[in-house]
């Protein structure tokens, strides 16, 4: 079965070419130019106008406030760490990739508010879900989600963040 | 029973014993009576009003810890009212209470925290700003953290009268009532943390588990105490390998909830830093890391050529392995090293008190008999220092049922306090002393006896003839030091005894060396040592002999060794101890030492490079063998699978042993000493303190002669 033609306003290409060796016609040729701009007005405003969409990762990307990315663990106005090493959220997460150590404040080295406070505080992102659990269960207010997502690594290890990488940098409230 | 009175519970009709506390008997119902104040076995307090409940007829709420039950009686707990008090007083208990929960070392485990859940009173109406109190640290081993006490006295109790120490009290009126320590701001006790563990909220917490972890981040390990004889069960806190606690809140085993400071908190030695991680190998005279294979191959190839030259070989067991490494020990030394030349440090003379027994069925006493026994008498042993669960048991046994103790001792001991007669008599000489106790002890329906080092040999003969002579039933407790002491005896880890108290004769063997002439055997060829420290009291005669040492740090056996093998502790593997009741008991594994392999696993390891074989060195091979072959070991498993403790009665006849009552002395440790594995536990030298020695005043009289002094 030969091609089916195109008929109408918009003659098919080989149309075109057979019209086109024939110099006739010059109207028709004309008639097709504009109705392909026309058809093109949408496209060529657009282009103009600014984009709507995310220019990631050209720009950096827009988030919700509620977006969950990477862990942040705040401080206080004092600028001390808010965590008191409660476990709650290890307790809360329903993968189990939190791991804290806990240790004791002295009156010589003060880390966080309360008694105690996480020495070693690790969350492994190749398990973690981003469900905010521990979020919710942090009495604390210590734990929060930051906006951070690029987090994909080829090397497995690299994905287990430590309580430095994830603590809020002094001064940066 | 006929005597069995019927009241009404919740609608329902029960039957308890007549004078049973309406809290026990709505226990035994199955219906829950919150409590913070009562507690099972310790005297009525009645501060708590957690407990109230209504009883028809009586118009206002009642204290059920302290009603006993009557005919007829109709108690509702679940009417509004209750569920109003029960409300009410959470929420005053939480008037100053600081619910810091996040931090605290009880959360998760916390009796007030559970009733608020359960009870309610998560609101409060109070607005008034809490009051702060400071926390304090009274000791090494005690913080008290007065906001968050609820002044339930339990802790009071448990030292007055469960420990004997009472070093706890309470000061001051109303919402400043705290507690107090015996010395105004600190304590002087026996540090054993009882209070701790009994303290239903975080006020009291320890120098160990402080803002350590919380209770679910551990995997808890029941097993038994590697420091003294009297096999408590504990239950090791573990994370990452690493034991963070150690307690027996669940109250199995023999102990219930007692422990002492070196079941509570000696454990810390596991982790110590000296630990021993790899075997190290003398070469050109100093001591150097090797590998296993290395180290294994240098002892396998040097035995080998001792024995096949006929050498003489020295072989000295341990107060701390298990029975079943015990039991492989004497059959690698008699038929993998063909030497008789095999002992241990004897604390006490089992052996010869099993062969006085011949004859005698159930002469051995349990660790339960000395709560339920009528009379004890003790002699020769400062029992709470060196037997605290033994002491603890008779205590309880007084207050419960109003045991007879009878104590002849060299100096004053604390049970001086409640025993029914005490005398004092030099070492030795409490045989003579004792016959002034005869008219006493004979009027009693049955007696155990508990006897200390100073009864040895021939002593214990005559001791068991004047048991006899009383016309009772009397059972005895050879008292000995070590967490497996009896354990080593009991496996033949003796020149002249195979396991089970067989002669070695009856084997076609001829008794060998014993510890002493081991030692000063100017001519041994080889001495295998396992975790045990004979040099730090008598050095090696012999100059060229090959030493091997199994153990968990360099000690001063071990820096004379030319091999050092790295030895797991007791709580880093499985098997079997036997306490000095004679109650064996099941380790299970908790902490892991990175480097170190069990002492079953060194001895099997050393017999293959030998070339000999000596069987599996499995631990449950090895029992299965022990309970097959040695008489009062055919234990019933699920006993002792299950964590319980199974009595042995290992008496078979006459014993062919060579009295050597000369070989026989304790350690003589306080609380707060534990042989050379005390030394390690850095929890146990900071609290070596008063009255941390034998034979002193106890504290309390001690305080009363001040006091006395003041008025
Ligand atoms: S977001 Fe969920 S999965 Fe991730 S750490 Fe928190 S609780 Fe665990
Ligand atoms: S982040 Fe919050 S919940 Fe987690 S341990 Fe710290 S204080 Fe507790
Ligand atoms: S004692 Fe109990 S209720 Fe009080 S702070 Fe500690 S865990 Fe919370
Ligand atoms: S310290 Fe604990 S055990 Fe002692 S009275 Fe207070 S709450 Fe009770
Ligand atoms: S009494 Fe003995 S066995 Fe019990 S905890 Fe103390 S040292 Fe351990
Ligand atoms: S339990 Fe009855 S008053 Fe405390």
């Amino acid at each position: 079965m030969p091609p089916a033609r195109s008929h109408g306003r918009f003659p098919g290409f080989v149309t075109l070419l057979r019209y086109t060796g024939r110099m006739a016609k010059l109207g028709e040729v004309l008639d097709s130019a504009v109705a392909i701009a026309r058809g093109m007005t949408v496209t060529f405003k657009e282009m103009l106008n600014p984009p709507i969409t995310e220019e990631y990762p050209d720009a950096p990307p827009i988030f919700e406030e509620r977006f969950r990315g990477a862990h942040v663990l705040e401080r206080d106005e004092n600028g001390l760490e808010k965590c008191v090493a409660c476990f709650l959220c290890a307790a809360a997460c329903p993968v189990q990739c939190i791991y804290i150590e806990a240790a004791e404040n002295t009156d010589q080295v003060r880390i966080s508010g309360g008694e105690r406070y996480a020495q070693v505080y690790n969350i492994d992102y190749n398990r973690c879900i981003f469900c905010g659990y521990c979020v919710e269960a942090c009495p604390t207010d210590a734990i929060t989600h930051g906006h951070g997502f690029e987090l994909a690594s080829a090397d497995t290890s690299a994905l287990v963040m430590r309580k430095e990488d994830m603590l809020r940098p002094l001064g940066a409230a | 029973m006929a005597d069995l009175v019927t009241f009404t519970i919740d609608g329902r009709q029960v039957q308890a014993a007549p004078r049973t506390l309406l809290i026990t008997a709505a226990k035994q119902a199955g219906i829950e009576i919150p409590a913070f104040c009562y507690y099972d076995g310790f005297s009525l307090q009645a501060a708590c009003r957690m407990c109230l409940v209504e009883i028809e007829k009586t118009p206002k709420l009642q204290v059920a810890c302290t009603t006993p039950v009557t005919e007829g009686m109709v108690v509702r707990t679940d009417s509004p009212q209750v569920a109003a008090a029960r409300k009410g007083m959470l929420e005053l208990l939480l008037t100053n209470h600081p619910l810091d929960c996040p931090v605290c070392d009880k959360g998760g485990e916390c009796e007030l925290q559970d009733m608020v859940f359960r009870y309610g009173a998560g609101e409060s109406r109070f607005v008034e700003t809490k009051q702060h109190v400071d926390e304090r640290q009274w000791s090494p081993v005690v913080f008290y953290d007065k906001p968050r006490c609820i002044l339930c006295y339990r802790c009071v109790r448990v030292c007055d009268e469960g420990l004997g120490v009472g070093a706890l009290g309470v000061g001051d009126r109303g919402s400043a009532s705290e507690i107090i320590p015996n010395r105004g701001d600190h304590l002087e006790c026996d540090e054993c943390g009882a209070c701790i563990d009994i303290c239903p909220v975080g006020a009291l917490t320890s120098g160990t588990y402080r803002y350590q972890t919380r209770p679910w981040e551990m995997d808890h390990v029941g097993t038994i105490c590697t420091f003294c004889s009297n096999g408590c069960k504990t239950t090791l806190g573990v994370r990452n390998g690493e034991i963070t606690r150690a307690n027996n809140r669940d109250k199995s085993g023999v102990n219930g909830e007692f422990l002492c400071v070196k079941g509570r908190y000696g454990f810390d030695f596991n982790h110590h830093p000296e630990r021993l991680t790899a075997p190290l190998v003398r070469v050109n005279g100093k001591l150097a890391p090797a590998s296993w294979a290395q180290a294994l191959a240098t002892v396998g190839k040097k035995f080998a050529e001792v024995k096949q030259r006929g050498g003489k070989f020295g072989v000295i067991g341990s107060n701390h392995t298990t029975n079943e490494e015990n039991y492989y020990l004497q059959n690698f030394a008699r038929q993998a090293l063909g030497t008789s030349n095999i002992d241990h440090r004897r604390t006490g003379d089992v052996a010869t008190l099993i062969d006085a027994l011949h004859g005698h069925a159930g002469a051995l006493a349990t660790t339960a008999d000395l709560y339920t026994t009528p009379a004890a008498l003790i002699i020769g042993s400062d029992l709470s220092q060196q037997h605290p669960f033994l002491a603890w048991q008779l205590r309880a046994n007084f207050r419960h049922h109003q045991a007879k103790v009878f104590a002849i001792t060299s100096g004053p001991i604390r049970e001086d306090r409640y025993a029914a007669k005490t005398m004092r008599a030099a070492e030795g000489e409490e045989l003579t002393a004792v016959e002034s106790f005869r008219e006493h002890l004979a009027q009693q329906k049955s007696l155990v006896i508990l006897f200390g080092d100073s009864i040895k040999g021939d002593a214990v003969r005559k001791l068991v003839a004047f048991g006899d002579s009383l016309g009772i039933p009397v059972s005895y407790v050879p008292l000995v030091d070590y967490s497996n002491s009896r354990g080593a005896s009991d496996m033949g880890v003796l020149p002249d005894l195979l396991p089970g108290y067989h002669g070695v004769r009856e084997a076609g063997l001829e008794p060998g060396l014993a510890y002493d002439a081991i030692l000063s055997a100017t001519d041994l060829d080889a001495l295998y040592v396992v975790q045990e420290n004979p040099f730090a009291k008598t050095p090696l005669a012999s100059t060229g002999a090959f030493v091997v040492v199994q153990d968990l740090f360099l000690t001063e056996t071990a820096e004379r060794a030319d091999v050092v093998l790295p030895a797991a502790s007791a709580y880093e593997k499985a098997g079997t101890v036997t306490n000095v009741c004679g109650e064996v008991q099941k380790l299970k594994a908790g902490a892991k030492t990175m480097g170190a392999k069990t002492d079953l696993e060194i001895m099997g390891l050393i017999s293959k490079e030998m070339g000999v074989s000596i069987g599996i060195w499995k631990h449950d091979t090895v029992f299965a063998e022990v309970r097959k072959s040695v008489p009062g070991y055919n234990v019933a498993l699920p006993v002792v699978e299950t964590g319980g403790a199974a009595p042995t009665f290992p008496v078979n006849g006459r014993v062919p042993l060579e009295d050597r009552p000369d070989l026989i002395s304790s350690d003589r440790n306080t609380l707060f000493l534990s042989g050379t594995l005390g030394r390690y536990s850095k929890m146990l030298t900071s609290v070596l303190e008063y009255p941390g020695k034998l034979y002193g005043q106890p504290v309390e009289t001690e305080l009363e002669m001040k006091e006395a002094q003041n008025t």
